[in-house]
Parts: C-alpha cells; sequence; structure tokens
C-alpha cells in the first residue's frame, strides 16, 4: 500500500490512530475505582439498576433525619444521637445493600464473562481484585457515614454542642470504617464464588443476617451460662457485634449487644483477629482471580 | 522487529504428564493478517493467552512486540487488544459507556476514551445501535461490540479469537472484511483464529496451521493460494454399456486425445500445461484452447459438463494432505 492510499484511507474512512499522553496505572486504578463504586449505586448501568440502592439508602436515612427532627422541633437532648449505635438500627438495610451490590461487583464479572477483559488489560488480576474489593468498601462506606453526616451536622444545626458530639461522632466514623472493611470482604468472598445472582445474594443475607441472629443468641445463652468471656468473643462471628464491641472497648461507645469487651485490650484483640481473618479473605479472593485469567 | 515470536512454546494443563495443549511451536508473525488456524481443541486459544501473559507456558519462551511474556506481562497488555471467544460483554451497560471504560481500563484518558469509544463503535458499524444496552444485541452485534472494545485503546496489535463465532454467512462476511480492514487499512497487525480453514485464506497474508499442538504449516497466503495451473472437470451422464462411469469414460476419452489428467473423487484432474515460454498473452489462449476441447470431448461421449474450473490453491487441501501423512 502506498503512502497516498494510506492517507486517502485516513480521509475517507476515518480510522485515527491515537498519539495522546497515556494514564499511568496509579490513574487507571483511581479510574476503575471510581467506576466501581458508583455502577454499585446504578450509575453507568441500565435505569432500573439505580432503584434498589437508592431505596435502601433513603430507608437507611429515616431514622437519622427522625432523630434530627426531634431534636430540632421537641428540643430533647442529643443523648438520642446514637452515632455508634446507628448501624445495629439500620444493619438490615446495610445487609441487604452488601448483599444485593457486592455481586454488581464480582458475580456479574463473572457472569458475563467480562472478567476476561479486564484480566487481559494491564492492572492483571490481583490488582484488579483488589480494585473491586476497594470499590465495594467506598460504596459501603458511602451508604453507612451518609446518616451519621446527617445526624452530626443536623444536630448542630439544632444547637448540640461541637465539642460534646464531636468525639463521640468520631468514634461512631471509625467503626462505620471497619464496619465497611469486614462488611466489603464478606461480599466479595461470597460473590465471587459463584456466577448465580441469586446465590450470591442469598449466600451473603445468610451469613451477614443469620450471623447477627446467631451471635446476639449466642451471646445471650453464654452470659446465662457464666461464660461472659467466650461469649464477648462470639462477637467475632458478625462484623455488627465486633464494631459494637471494638466501639465500646476502644472508644468508650455505648454498647447495643449483651457481651461487650470489659477491656481495651479485649477490644484490640477481637479487632485485630477480626483483621486478620478480612486478610485471608482478601488473599483468598486474589487467588481465584489469578485463576480466572487461564479461563 | 516482528511483532509475534515464540521459540519451541509448549503448554500442558494440570498434571505435567497430559497431553499437550501446545507442542514445541516456533512461530514468527509479522503485520498484516495472520490467521491462526486449527480444529476445536488445536490450542488456538492456548496460544492467544499464553502471548497476553494470563497463562505460563510449561516451557518455551515467546515475545510479544518485543517484551518477554514470563516478565513483561503489563507492557504487552498495555499495547495488545484483545477478543475473547467467548461472550464477555455486560447486559446491563450501553455499547458506548462500556467501550468507554474499557478504553480508560486500558490507560486512555476520560476525553480521549470517549473520543475513541464513539469512533471505533462507528468503525464496526454500531454507529446506530451504540446507546443501546447490549443485553439486547444480537449475536452479530456483540461481536462487533467485542471487537470494538479491543481496537479502542488504538493497539499496536490485535488478537481476535474467532471473531466470526456465531455469524450467519452475511455477517460473517463483514465480519472479516472488517478485520482485512484493520490489518490493512488501519495498519494494526491481527492475529485472528478459526476453525474454519477456508475463510482465514480470503483475508491473511500469513497462515499458522495448528493441529493438536503441533505446527502444521507457517506460511504466506499467496503461496497456498497461486494459480496451480490445474482444471478440475465434473462430468454427468449415462454409465457405457460395459458399466464404465461416466466419469472413468470422459477421463480415458481426454486421455486418448493426449490429455495428462487422472480421477479426483468426483471430479477429473488435468495436469497444467507444462510447457515453458508460454507467454503471459497466451496464456488465456492456452486455456481457452482446454476448455473447448473438454467441451468437444463430452459432447463426443454424450455427457454432461457440469463444471471446468482452474483450482486454486486451497488450505483445506494444505490441511487435509499435511494430516493425511
Ligand atoms: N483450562 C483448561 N484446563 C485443562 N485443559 C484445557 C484448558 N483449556 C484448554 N484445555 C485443553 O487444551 C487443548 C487446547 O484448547 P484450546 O482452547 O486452546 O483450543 P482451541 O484451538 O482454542 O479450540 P476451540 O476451537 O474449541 O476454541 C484442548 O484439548 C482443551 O481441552
Ligand atoms: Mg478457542
Amino acid at each position: 500500500m502506498t503512502t497516498e492510499d494510506r492517507a486517502g484511507v485516513i480521509h475517507d474512512i476515518g480510522y485515527r490512530p491515537y498519539r495522546g499522553p497515556r494514564v499511568s496505572r496509579w490513574g487507571i486504578i483511581t479510574g476503575l475505582l471510581r467506576h466501581g463504586a458508583l455502577s454499585t449505586f446504578g450509575f453507568g448501568r441500565s435505569g432500573k439498576a439505580k432503584v434498589l440502592p437508592f431505596a435502601l439508602l433513603v430507608m437507611a436515612l429515616v431514622p437519622a433525619i427522625v432523630f434530627v427532627g426531634i431534636i430540632s422541633f421537641l428540643g430533647l437532648d442529643s443523648e438520642l444521637l446514637n452515632y455508634a449505635g446507628y448501624q445495629q438500627v439500620t444493619s438490615l438495610f446495610v445487609i441487604m445493600f452488601v448483599a444485593a451490590q457486592a455481586p454488581v461487583l464480582f458475580t456479574r464479572d463473572l457472569r458475563s464473562g467480562v472478567i476476561s477483559l479486564y484480566l487481559a488489560r494491564p492492572l492483571g488480576p490481583a490488582t484488579f481484585a483488589l480494585v473491586r474489593w476497594a470499590s465495594l468498601v467506598a460504596a459501603i462506606l458511602a451508604f453507612v457515614v451518609t446518616p451519621l453526616v446527617i445526624m452530626f451536622v443536623g444536630g448542630l444545626a439544632a444547637g448540640t454542642d461541637v465539642g460534646e458530639e464531636l468525639p463521640r461522632w468520631l468514634v461512631a466514623m471509625g467503626g462505620a470504617v471497619l464496619l465497611a472493611v469486614l462488611l466489603a470482604t464478606v461480599g466479595a468472598v461470597v460473590s465471587s464464588l459463584t456466577t448465580r445472582r441469586g446465590l450470591a445474594i442469598g449466600g451473603s443475607i445468610v451469613v451477614l443476617l443469620f450471623g447477627l441472629g446467631v451471635t446476639a443468641v449466642l451471646q445471650e445463652v453464654g452470659n446465662e451460662q457464666g461464660q461472659e468471656t467466650a461469649a464477648t468473643w462470639l462477637g467475632l462471628l458478625s462484623p455488627f457485634v465486633l464494631v459494637d464491641a471494638v466501639q465500646h472497648g476502644l472508644g468508650e461507645a455505648t454498647t447495643s449487644f449483651e457481651a461487650p469487651p470489659d477491656d481495651a485490650a479485649t477490644a484490640a484483640g477481637m479487632l485485630l483477629v477480626a483483621l486478620t481473618a478480612a486478610a485471608v479473605g482478601l488473599l483468598l479472593l486474589v487467588r481465584r482471580y489469578r485463576g480466572k485469567g487461564s479461563r | 522487529m516482528g511483532v509475534i515470536q515464540t521459540e519451541a512454546l509448549t503448554k500442558r494443563y494440570g498434571s505435567s504428564s497430559g497431553v499437550a495443549a501446545l507442542d514445541g511451536l516456533t512461530i514468527d508473525v509479522d503485520a498484516g493478517v495472520t490467521g491462526l488456524v486449527g480444529a476445536n481443541g488445536a490450542g488456538k486459544s492456548t496460544l492467544i493467552k499464553i502471548l497476553l501473559g494470563l497463562l505460563s507456558p510449561t516451557s518455551g519462551d515467546a515475545r510479544v512486540l518485543g517484551h518477554d511474556i514470563r516478565t513483561e506481562g503489563e507492557a504487552i497488555r498495555t499495547a495488545v487488544g484483545y477478543m475473547p471467544e467467548h461472550d464477555c460483554l455486560p447486559p446491563d451497560m450501553r455499547a458506548i459507556d462500556f467501550v468507554v471504560h474499557m478504553g480508560q481500563v486500558s490507560g486512555l484518558p476520560a476525553a480521549a476514551a470517549r473520543e475513541r469509544a464513539a469512533d471505533v463503535l462507528r468503525h464496526v458499524g454500531l454507529a446506530e445501535e451504540r446507546y443501546r444496552l447490549m443485553g439486547g444485541y444480537s449475536t452479530g452485534m456483540k461481536q462487533r461490540a467485542k471487537l470494538a472494545q479491543a481496537l479502542v485503546h488504538d493497539p499496536a496489535l490485535i488478537m481476535l479469537d474467532e471473531p466470526t463465532n456465531g455469524l450467519d454467512p452475511a455477517a460473517r462476511d463483514d465480519m472479516l472484511a472488517l478485520v482485512r480492514r484493520i490489518g490493512h487499512d488501519f495498519g494494526i497487525p491481527v492475529l485472528v483464529t478459526s476453525h474454519l480453514l477456508g475463510e482465514l485464506e480470503r483475508i491473511s497474508d500469513h497462515v499458522v496451521v495448528l493441529d493438536s499442538g503441533h505446527l502444521l504449516r507457517s506460511e504466506a497466503t499467496q503461496s497456498f493460494l497461486g494459480d496451480t495451473g490445474v482444471v478440475l472437470v465434473e462430468v454427468i451422464g449415462d454409465a457405457a454399456p460395459d458399466g464404465t462411469p461416466a466419469q472413468a469414460r470422459m477421463g480415458e476419452a481426454l486421455a486418448a486425445r493426449g490429455v495428462s489428467c487422472r480421477a479426483r473423487g468426483a471430479l477429473i484432474e488435468i495436469d497444467p500445461d507444462r510447457r515453458d515460454g508460454i507467454p503471459e498473452e497466451q496464456a488465456a489462449a492456452v486455456h481457452d484452447a482446454l476448455r473447448d476441447l473438454v467441451r468437444d470431448t463430452a459432447a463426443d461421449l454424450g455427457l454432461g459438463l457440469v463444471r471446468v474450473q482452474p483450482q486454486t490453491g486451497r488450505l483445506e487441501d494444505v490441511f487435509r494432505e499435511e494430516a493425511a501423512r
């Protein structure tokens, strides 16, 4: 083919090679992270995909708005603003959000086969899996932090004292981060095991909701039997109970469960065990994605 | 620099005692369109995955665009476009959003990704349909969308695994024409696989034939397709009273008139006129004379002439001959 032909082609058919700058590895990671977190809320997907996450978010916000309303209009005291205990109040919605939306980032990739495109892109399987997980952490964090922000800002507007509220609020914010990390790990591991969305949702609900219920019951039984220490450590079975224990033991927040740790050391120990478990979960996730490349 | 070089590339899945999906494969791929042909299970997809650094070979080496597959997978995946053989499109996304996203994941800045995605979707023929959810696409449209995502980042090499899979004949021709354009007009080297030998001979500059992981043949398409000078004849009609079938009667009659020929299946193969020094302009006349001779012979015998056609080399034949050895 002559140069003239080539030039003619460029004018007629218009294939233009790309000569511009390319994004660094880190740029690709942040882009993928943002895209993943947004698609968890249905952005960039069909209109239908936005209904469930936003419906759940609204429901999870109702108590916060009600609390702020009560304080503003009835002038009740700010004890009502139990930041640290908030996720327990809305745990059903949080669990449903994780169960329904984690498959968007994991099951959906496996089911549609798009995973083989991602793995053939620069990032590679380990980084891709971790970025997917981080997207889920970010999405869950947005979900659990929004009501805390509404309560805090709304409370201040209604005349609560910053100095009094801020430390309690920060403890709850720390708890929210821990909760997001743990829930995302459970959601990621469960929903990367199957290509069936229903199975992934069901599996996450079983693990998280039943985990919460069973832990609460077992702790009560343990206390009755005089096994307080065992009851406390059983908190590891549910991210919600564990976060409550850590907030109580390390941040002196009021607890919502039966067997909170008595001392900071126990709480720190539980935190360490939970983070180790999460790390193991992530390792499994990465291994699974490494294997996927060969399909 | 060649586009792809492999050196004794071997891959065994599972235990090392198993059958090799690739067995000591040494090939060299240059610019243009390279067809990778082989039956199901020949190892085509395995080779592509190894070249992308997604699978590691059991032994042997390979370089893609100068990068070592074992140590420079990321550099390879940055520069290469890949279209897998199976489904890989999220049904709840619009083609435009999806291709933009894949462009960004491949390292394009957001604005460039948007511009190129629209461009590339137009090139593959999805300009109108790009705002529709891909779940509602036909197989042909899905294949085009898959091709678009492989092109969006302007790769320096594109590997297409069975792009014509599942397409009807018309869509198959469109796809093949598109693949050819990518290799020739867009100037992007293409490695394209198919288990249909016939379709790659039309669009490839070079064909690599794989058989159960072995290299059967690797040659420029021209050497397969050059006019062989052989003419094929097919007749229809009654057998002679002594039971000689029509084809044999025709063969004997041709031989009696000094034409060198033999039976080949249901056809008669006439050897090329080997007289040297026939000028270019006379070649057609020689061919016409042969055609007349064949027609007269058939008429004398009272046989119907189904076809008289020059044979061009076909990859099917190459494959059959080699495999029969
Ligand atoms: N993940 C795997 N594990 C074990 N064996 C595999 C795996 N993938 C492929 N094989 C085997 O390796 C051989 C080559 O397979 P490959 O998919 O590369 O062939 P192919 O030429 O792409 O075939 P097709 O035309 O069916 O796509 C086959 O015998 C196949 O069964
Ligand atoms: Mg294949």
